[in-house]
């Protein structure tokens, strides 16, 4: 089965692998059947609130993936959304010019603050996904400027135009995959910590099978492990093919 | 692969969608992916007010499954945990004890944890800690847990450098951090993770210190093979780390 994994992180400088490991990770990808992968940055290289530089510097290590492994490598754009409007829409307009399809969001803020609006505004226009970091708050205490689940869904339900990835299942838990249940415009990825077991089957159970993508979180997380979230949840296998690369191509509008 | 798993557990566990294994559905679920014998525990232990009952049932209802090995919960804190452990080491099978720091408010520098060690030493019986049970992000919003200090862990490690110790639920940092320092630490890999798991560990960790586990039913168990299968590693070093480590430790 060929699959296509959401949510990557290629470069991430915490490793030290740098760019000449970038083939040793994709390999690995390969050798479990990943053919595809979104690659959303290196985003907490800088910390949590990079500043332009920063952000442009990651940015750019995401178009030489995408340019270096065309085939393999779909590119997001990640944003810092305090940096102001100005700064958003220079750093989108240029990062969609050299090719990246999507906005990754991580936690400089809350997906619900007003900061936010410019950043769908041009997901909009541009028609780019939108990969949201989400996570229970309830034991983090970090609302202020890390994303609940509920906080993604709200994001969703003011841009319903716009493709909203809410990422790690695991992280948003039944609370997160309940708050998601009403909003068409929202998919959840299969990421995030341990694979704690049957959190896969109940979010298809609640949001069909059509809205729960695969996604590793890789290097943090190991493909193999990422993709028996999926293989061994006792869903049929129509049902594994489409967590595992149709519901992503369609979003994605890949062939 | 001959897979021998460090870490499963039957019963109920209250806070999420879980199987509720016995020792013949955990045994079964097991074989199924590929496990054939494994060690395990009684969640019912965890929150009861001392765990004897639970580890009577465990010793009792496991009985006609020879592929598992009860593993009883010993809280040192509790004045009975003496009388529990003879109890509990009276059937043979039992090899090793699990202690829940976290879950029974032990302290691992404490004066009764040092007495448990040196009461299993004496009795030839193997100590695991359970470092944690579940993401300690993802506990119901009513408790507060912590996993287990990893100096505490450290510490105890130092303090007791006599035989080897199972520690169940490390992280792949915690791993990479304690069993270095340690040699007589094995770390079971329910909860480590990198991109390639093993690999990653074994740049910096000894084949003999780490140990297969699935942390059934917490954590999808095909997840455990699937980290193992994908490590690359063949004959002797992969029976090493599906089944040889644990038997080693097992032996007494």
């Amino acid at each position: 089965m060929s699959i296509l994994d959401v949510h990557t992180h290629p470069l991430f400088r915490d490793d030290g692998r740098g760019r000449e490991g970038v083939k040793s990770f994709l390999a690995s990808a390969r050798s479990q059947g990943i053919d595809h992968l979104v690659a959303l940055g290196d985003v907490l290289a800088y910390g949590r609130s990079p500043n332009a530089a920063q952000i442009r510097k990651i940015n750019d290590d995401t178009v030489w993936l995408v340019k270096t492994y065309p085939e393999m490598v779909t590119g997001f754009c990640y944003l810092n959304p305090t940096l102001g409007e100005r700064a958003v829409w220079r750093e989108v307009e240029r990062c969609v010019e050299l090719g990246l399809r999507g906005l990754k969001l991580e936690i400089a803020n809350n997906a619900r603050d007003a900061c936010m609006r410019p950043v769908m505004a041009s997901a909009e226009r541009h028609d780019l996904v939108v990969l949201q970091h989400a996570w229970s708050m309830t034991k983090i205490r970090q609302r202020r400027y890390h994303t609940d689940p509920e906080d993604a869904v709200l994001l969703a339900r003011r841009f319903p135009n716009v493709r909203v990835i809410m990422a790690h299942l695991t992280g948003c838990g039944v609370r997160g995959v309940l708050a998601a249940r009403s909003c068409d415009n929202l998919w959840v990825d299969t990421s995030g910590a341990a694979p704690e077991a049957r959190l896969v089957e109940y979010a298809v159970e609640q949001l069909g099978a059509g809205r729960v993508l695969y996604g590793s979180d890789a290097p943090i997380r190991d493909f193999a492990v990422a993709i028996a979230r999926i293989t061994d949840s006792g869903l049929d296998a129509a049902t594994q093919r489409r967590i595992l690369r149709d519901n992503a191509c369609e979003l994605l509008r890949r062939p | 692969m001959s897979a021998f798993d460090a870490n499963t557990w039957i019963g109920r566990w209250p806070f999420a969608f879980l199987t509720e294994h016995s020792p013949r559905t955990l045994m079964a679920h097991l074989r199924e992916r590929g496990i054939d014998r494994a060690v395990v525990s009684p969640l019912d232990a965890v929150f009861a007010p001392e765990p004897g009952a639970a580890n009577r049932a465990l010793l009792r209802s496991t009985r006609l499954f020879p592929e598992l090995v009860p593993v009883p919960v010993i809280n040192p804190v509790l004045a009975n945990w003496r009388d529990e452990l003879e109890v509990c080491t009276r059937d043979q099978r039992v090899r090793l004890v699990r202690v829940l720091p976290s879950y029974h408010g032990i302290s691992l520098g404490s004066r009764p944890m040092a007495e448990l060690v040196l009461e299993l030493r004496q009795r030839g019986v193997r100590l695991a800690i359970q470092v944690r049970l579940i993401d300690e992000r993802h506990e119901h919003h009513a408790l507060r847990i912590k996993p287990v200090s990893m100096r505490d862990l450290s510490r105890l490690l130092a303090a007791h450098p006599e035989g080897p110790l199972l520690v169940s639920g490390l992280l792949r940092s915690e791993v990479i951090t304690l069993a270095p320092q340690h040699a007589h630490l094995l770390a079971d890999l329910s909860f480590a993770e990198w991109h390639d798991t093993v690999q990653h560990l074994l740049a910096k960790v000894r084949l003999e210190q780490l140990v297969f586990a699935s942390h059934t039913p917490f954590l999808v168990t095909a997840a455990a093979n699937a980290k193992i299968v994908s490590s690359g590693l063949k004959g002797s070093r992969l029976a090493s780390l599906s089944h040889r480590n644990l038997e080693r430790f097992l032996q007494p």
